[in-house]
């Protein structure tokens, strides 16, 4: 089992469904930008029928900066384009695991 | 009364093709080339449609579902990211299942389970992450105003669940300290169980099989306080053996704890 204190993985949930990467990264990038070494986002959506919120998945170079990006993170207020709030909630992530940086081209 | 005539959604050829792979062609003798064919789609294009039929799981038969974790594994050597996407994607999926407990969403839930149990056969999970998702499973929305609407007396699904995934990959707990923490987790079970009150027929008999597969020797308690007792013992054990590693690692605190708070990340 992980210790929490090697946890470096976290994930951000109940982000507004119109955010983009770009926006999300306008806001962790001054404070964050050199800290972490691997993002995934994935967009929600919002229909007629249901929403579904944004995502973030950040991993950190150093297990401690996870602590500050949550102090900063988890329960922020996010605004959308018509005013409605979302508040984001920052987790580690369940599965840590995270791409392994080679990128071997598929041959195919 | 006048209607609309149905719109019948258009999709692209690439999208139609990736779904003519996942959900029609592929069985077990078409897998390999399933796998090839995938691997030749230009995927800078796609992998985000690839990653939502895959999601489907649901949507195919059940015992295919080993089929879409295969493929996963077998994308790994080339499109790791992919597979770090699936993993995450299917325990958020789990997660949004608790927040919403839609009766609707049960037979996705369900293939979801499985799907991740079927991961872990192939090796893209580890065994915390699946002990973690238990636990989860049993506590979620537990001690909160929601407790009524998530998960009310009434309701058994979530022993479904629990059992779906531990008829999946359970069975490879069977020895360390995995074989340890299932013997710790199913006790836990049992007292979500007793706290159901009378349960359904047929769920019981699924259960008695999952026993008699995983722990055949384990005690069925029939009451809350005799689980109640086994899991203060548990805990007792549990203290005194941790007791000596305690001084050097602080954190050692191995007791489930109710997921609402304690995912939250404090520096304390």
């Amino acid at each position: 089992m992980k210790e929490p204190l090697q946890k470096k993985k976290v994930v951000v949930r109940h982000l507004p469904p119109s955010l983009s990467q770009s926006d999300l990264l306008s806001q962790i990038d001054p404070r964050f930008a050199d800290r972490y070494n691997w993002v995934s986002f994935r967009p929600g959506k919002s229909s007629y029928k249901n929403q579904k919120y944004s995502r973030a998945y950040v991993s950190f170079k150093a297990p401690e900066d996870v602590y500050e990006f949550a102090a900063f993170f988890n329960g922020h207020v996010f605004v959308n384009e018509k005013g409605a709030q979302f508040k984001a909630i920052v987790e580690y992530a369940p599965s840590q695991r995270v791409p392994k940086p080679s990128d071997k081209k598929d041959p195919r | 009364p006048e209607r609309s005539a149905r719109i019948s959604k258009v999709r692209p050829p690439l999208h139609q093709y990736v779904r003519k792979l996942l959900f029609s062609d592929l069985d077990k003798d078409s897998i390999a080339n399933v796998l090839k064919q995938l691997r030749k789609l230009p995927w800078s294009e796609c992998e985000q449609y690839i990653l939502k039929c895959f999601m489907k799981v649901h949507k195919g038969k059940y015992g295919q579902i080993h089929l879409i974790a295969s493929l996963t594994s077998g994308l790994s050597r080339h499109h790791d990211e992919f597979v770090v996407a699936v993993v995450d994607e299917v325990l958020e999926e789990i997660r949004v299942g608790l927040e919403l407990n839609e009766y609707g969403a049960q037979q996705k839930r369900l293939a979801h389970m499985r799907f991740l149990g079927e991961l872990y056969n192939y090796e893209h999970v580890d065994s915390s992450v699946i002990f973690e998702t238990l636990y989860l499973t049993l506590l979620y929305g537990h001690d909160t105003s929601e407790q009524e609407v998530l998960d009310p007396p009434e309701d058994f699904f979530r022993v479904r669940m629990v059992i779906i995934l531990l008829e999946t990959c359970g069975h490879y707990f069977d020895r360390g300290s995995s074989k340890k923490r299932l013997d710790q987790f199913l006790i836990h079970f049992q007292r979500y169980i007793l706290s159901k009150g009378h349960l359904p027929l047929d769920i019981e008999f699924d259960l008695q099989d999952l026993f008699a597969n995983l722990r055949p020797n384990m005690t069925r308690y029939s009451t809350i306080d005799e689980v109640n007792a086994a899991i203060l013992q548990l805990e007792e054990r549990e203290h005194a053996s941790s007791g000596d590693k305690v001084s050097i690692e602080r954190h050692s605190d191995t007791k489930p704890s109710n997921k609402s708070s304690s995912d939250v990340i404090s520096s304390n």
